[in-house]
């Protein structure tokens, strides 16, 4: 996405933008700012009305940090995102790559069986998918969190429209003298494809960090949850006490880092990858 | 002759040996297709198949042997209320995501798509809820909306008014949960809608200015014509995941007070998950998939030049 429909604006409009946008930047990090306010409010002040605590308690921290195995939470979610992201880029790159650089047959009707997989939510399919795993013995292992998501319908979309835009000149030219496939993948059309890969693992990474629904279902021990279900617990568990908002908020800015350091690192792929997988055109 | 026949053979050799580069070459694209269509088939296209059998019997995770039902679980969803009531709430929801967050998330499209100093940290702090996993901003915004100690009835209590049970009425909980899920997304839709502007070709907008168009001709004929596209877009994926809202709803009511928050893939989950009614469960994961087919498909024809790209 180059600068193409930016406008030149006048200087009463730029005020008036400046100034909305202010505002709606406020509101998106207002509840932020409440967050990180609360997490530091001392126990006995958690009524008070205060923009910013008298006396920032940074213990609370510690005390969150000391209350939950954040560690263990943290190291479930990392490796399950991460071996899932993995497999997504095998299985996407190779798939997309048959689609786009291999004249197979029947295929504008994998393409299309793909786009379908790729509007079907695991809310629609959880009871199946988890009849299938408790028959193999799955439910509450890593396995039945990674495995779901080893094969990714929007993986293989993206990949498919990162190699379209490769010149097939190259890979006809390979191919001639000789190349087989594989290496064309590996040496070509990978190398040539960074940006979409790095576009592919941020976002899913980020997408599976985030969601909550398939490892609440597939999972039901302390030792394999992974963060938003222990974030969850917090609500759902605690509910009838009076909840401490303090230790909770803090809770919460840890499960919120990893994310937010990614997103601050790798901001331009994530807003490409959204752009691209609307309007590429 | 002899050459001749010498050449005949080696046509036919070169066209064998061509025949079999092109079977080896299909071999190895079914063989690279495998494991991603594997996954796929396992863990989607079966289930799918799965759920339509399950939705046509009566059982739950306990019962040994499903009896047929014929669609006697549709039948049931439908006489229902909560299966209503689960749809509406969707609905309602949709609707409201429509009203709220799509205008907004245009209006900043088009300030964001300015020449203005800071443009990037802008739209950093506008996408940036949407990276947010909605576990989190649920539990942050169950802390706005609070009824003791909550910022929300904090500030109207300054102004002279009495707190509000935010989240243990149907009403305000159902808007609590569409604010947040606003907060969410809108930055979301609006970099869709930046994208779909930045499409528009500046040659086309100075032609117009040349044919003395002024700034409103401008953006009426050019600009948002050319927002066509993503407008539909983004309406069809604000309604898709419109029915899968899940997690907000989990952490922050429950489903409740009495329903008013539960939303359908959240009726699935509760038919499915805590009453272990697997074929009514089901039969609403069928209409689902059916909605979001629809859906999806509305979407495939109004992008066609987004998925039919390669000629």
């Amino acid at each position: 996405m180059g600068g193409g429909g930016i406008v030149k604006a006048n200087p009463v409009l730029k005020s008036a933008s400046y100034a909305l946008l202010t505002i709606a930047a406020a509101l998106c990090l207002a509840p932020v700012y409440w967050m990180i306010r609360t997490s530091l409010m001392p126990t006995n002040d958690l009524l008070s009305s205060a923009v910013w605590p008298a006396h920032p308690a940074w213990s609370n921290f510690a005390a969150a940090w000391r209350a939950q195995p954040f560690l263990l939470y943290l190291w479930n979610s990392v490796f399950t995102n991460g071996a899932i992201v993995a497999l997504q880029v095998i299985t996407s790159s190779l798939a997309a790559y048959a689609l786009v650089f291999i004249p197979l047959r029947g295929k504008r009707w994998l393409f299309f069986a793909v786009l379908v997989a790729m509007m079907v939510p695991m809310q629609a399919t959880f009871v199946p998918v988890y009849t299938m795993l408790s028959a193999v013995h799955l439910i509450n292992t890593y396995g039945a969190l990674i495995l779901p998501y080893a094969g990714s319908a929007f993986g293989i979309f993206l990949m498919r429209q990162g190699f379209l835009t490769l010149p097939r000149d190259i890979v006809d030219a390979a191919r001639v003298d000789g190349a087989s496939e594989w290496w064309i993948l590996t040496r070509i059309v990978l190398p040539n494809s960074k940006p979409t890969i790095v576009t592919l693992v941020l976002l899913n990474f980020v997408y599976h960090y985030n969601s909550l629904f398939w490892p609440l279902v597939a999972t039901n021990t302390t030792n394999m949850r992974v963060v938003p279900v222990a974030l969850s617990y917090f609500l759902t568990q605690d509910a009838g006490q009076t909840l401490q908002w303090n230790y909770a908020m803090a809770f919460d800015i840890f499960a919120i880092a990893p994310v937010v350091i990614l997103f601050l690192i790798g901001q331009r792929y994530f807003v490409q990858g959204v752009a691209q997988t609307a309007v590429k055109g | 002759m002899a050459k001749a026949a010498e050449a005949v053979i080696a046509q036919v050799e070169g066209e064998r040996r061509f025949a079999r580069s092109r079977m080896s070459l299909q071999i190895t694209g079914v063989a690279m297709m495998a494991p991603a269509l594997l996954f796929l088939l396992a863990f989607v296209f079966v289930p799918m198949g799965y759920a339509v059998y399950l939705s046509l019997y009566q059982s739950t995770l306990y019962t040994p042997q499903p009896m047929f039902a014929g669609f006697a679980n549709y039948a049931h969803l439908f006489a229902a209320p909560d299966f209503w009531q689960a749809a509406s709430n969707t609905l309602w929801l949709a609707v409201g995501m429509m009203a709220l967050s799509l205008p907004v998330a245009l209006v900043l499209a088009l300030l964001l798509n300015q020449r203005i100093r800071g443009r990037a940290l802008f739209r950093a702090a506008v996408f940036g809820p949407y990276v947010i996993p909605l576990v989190s901003s649920g539990l942050i915004f169950s802390l706005l909306f609070a009824t003791d100690g909550g910022p929300v009835n904090l500030a109207l209590q300054r102004l002279g008014l009495s707190p509000v049970n935010w989240l243990g009425q149907g009403r305000t909980a159902l808007l609590s949960v569409l604010i947040l899920t606003a907060w969410q997304f809108t930055g979301y839709y609006a970099i869709i809608f930046l994208a779909g502007l930045q499409s528009v070709p500046t040659s086309l907008m100075e032609a117009c200015q040349v044919d003395g168009g002024g700034r409103w001709q401008v953006f009426r004929h050019v600009t948002l014509r050319a927002l066509g596209p993503s407008l539909f877009f983004t309406i069809i994926i604000c309604l898709i995941q419109t029915f899968q809202t899940f997690d907000q709803v989990y952490v922050m009511t429950g489903g409740g007070p009495d329903g008013a928050t539960t939303t359908f893939a959240y009726y699935i989950f509760e038919k499915g998950f805590q009453a272990f009614n697997i074929g009514e469960s089901s039969a609403a994961s069928v209409i689902l998939i059916l909605v979001l087919a629809c859906l999806s498909y509305l979407q495939m024809r109004l992008s066609r030049r987004w998925v039919v790209e390669e000629s």
